[in-house]
């Protein structure tokens, strides 16, 4: 096979996918920042599940499942794009990659991070949820756009193998995606009133209690409840769980708040609708209390045994940071677009 | 995988990678920078490191001194618990946490021997030992 460098930017991003789509669309000639994808593909979500244990503290999550704010995305803007969710066999999954960039067509694929050798130490965990887009060859090495990296990056074909059927929860099998055809008018309205109101759905009426605002307000409770059900030390360990979930690598920071407040304030702009840039500063101001929130987390994890924080107060934060949530969502949900 | 995570991460490799921030200042702008993580994303993380360290530790010296066959110890160095390591294997949760035990592992068969093996991405002869 011959080397195949196919003429595509790199540009870093917050959040691994919203970033991926934003580039991928970039390559085709449209200019959707990295907020815009990730507010219509509806990234936003929470949900606390303590039932299920991840790295041994229950399991919660800021964003939306793996892939949705590609499909998503492509949905509302009415864009024509390819996807295959699952092979049967890790060499035809290599195969049709190839197959692909023959064609010049930039290729995301679903990965998991344990065996991503570019990445730092520190984040290497059983975390299958990280998108990145293939978009050369040379010899055995493949040219990766990883935008939560600064750099281009590259992978040898048994690496990128062994990433692509990474095992356990969500497991990728291999999945890719990329765009056929982009038509020449995109309409933002549709797209950022679908987006929104998907959004709105997801966070405020889901009729599952562990879902949206009100799993927020329920974490809140057990926030309260950890240190004396499970002693300071685990305490410690499951808020920084949390804390980890909020911050960490590929996040923009605050668990994606201010990626979509960034969102709302630029669709209002693009838009000229003033009460979606109202709805921008109140997001803003949330996502600021996730940081203060963070913050005063991160003094209990540092001294574990003996806890700086009251966890009563952080409890009535987190609280807090939901009404303001819950009260943007109100407010979008009235918006006329 | 060459380097072993638990002994890669240290405080002054921390500052090799810098990431995307977003944040709102006071005049209600959205800002967008490059930069390093802060000293709470860094107490954090460590935290969690700590916590696969004691286990790694922990695990290793049980095998050392016999009470348990040196599948918990890769297993704990690979971050997995049993149930995850029976989806990486394909052989029964029951049976991955018999063979815990050093008496069932050292009648375990070469095939399966193997299978542990690619899971934990090393060779027999490695895994019939620990360092």
């Amino acid at each position: 096979m011959k080397d195949i460098v196919i003429d595509y930017t790199h540009r870093q991003a917050g959040h691994c996918e919203s970033g991926a789509t934003s580039n991928l669309l970039h390559f085709y000639g449209k200019e959707i920042s990295e907020p815009m994808a990730f507010g219509i593909g509806t990234g936003l979500y929470f949900s606390y599940l303590p039932f299920l244990k991840l790295q041994y503290a229950p399991m919660m999550s800021f964003r939306n499942f793996p892939n949705t704010v590609f499909h998503r995305g492509m949905k509302h803007m009415d864009i024509d794009a390819g996807v295959i969710k699952k092979f049967r066999d890790p060499k035809e999954s290599m195969d049709a990659l190839d197959r692909n960039l023959e064609q010049g067509i930039p290729t995301g694929v679903q990965v998991g991070c344990f065996n991503l050798t570019f990445f730092p130490p520190e984040y290497r965990m059983h975390y299958n949820m990280h998108n990145l887009v293939v978009f050369g060859k040379k010899g055995d090495e493949y040219l990766i756009s990883d935008t939560v990296m600064e750099t281009v990056q590259t992978l040898s074909y048994d690496d990128l193998l062994r990433v692509r059927w990474a095992k356990g929860a969500f497991a990728p099998k291999g999945k890719m995606y990329w765009i056929n055809q982009v038509p020449a008018e995109i309409d933002m309205r549709n797209a950022i009133a679908k987006g929104i109101r998907k959004t709105v759905y997801e966070m405020t009426k889901v009729p599952f209690p562990l879902i949206g605002v009100k799993g927020m307000r329920i974490m809140a409770r057990d926030i309260k409840k950890w240190p004396k059900k499970h002693g300071n030390e685990k305490a410690s360990f499951y808020l920084g769980q949390v804390l980890r979930m909020a911050e960490d690598f590929g996040t923009g920071g605050a668990g994606f708040r201010y990626i979509f407040g960034a969102f709302l304030k630029e669709s209002g702009q693009l838009l000229n609708n003033q009460a979606l840039l109202e709805a921008a500063g109140m997001m803003g101001e949330a996502a600021n209390k996730w940081r203060e929130f963070t913050f005063a987390g991160a003094r209990n994890c540092k001294n574990r045994s003996k806890p700086e924080e009251d966890y009563d107060a952080l409890g009535e934060k987190m609280l807090l940071i939901a009404d303001m949530e819950a009260s943007v969502y109100m407010k979008l949900d009235k918006i006329l677009i | 995988m060459e380097d072993e995570p638990e002994k890669v991460y240290t405080d002054d490799r921390h500052g090799q990678y810098r990431e995307m921030l977003y944040g709102y200042d006071k005049d209600g702008n959205f800002t967008k920078q490059v930069g390093y993580h802060g000293a709470s994303e860094r107490v954090i993380l460590q935290q969690v490191w700590d916590e696969f360290k004691d286990r790694i530790e922990d695990a290793r010296q049980k095998v050392l001194s016999g009470k348990a066959s040196p599948i918990l110890y890769y297993m704990e160095k690979n971050l997995l618990n049993a149930q995850d390591l029976a989806t990486h294997t394909g052989i029964c949760v029951w049976f991955v946490k018999r063979h815990l035990k050093p008496g069932a592992f050292q009648r375990l068969s070469e095939k399966k021997l193997k299978r542990y093996a690619e899971a934990f991405n090393i060779t027999i002869d490695q895994l019939r030992k620990v360092e």
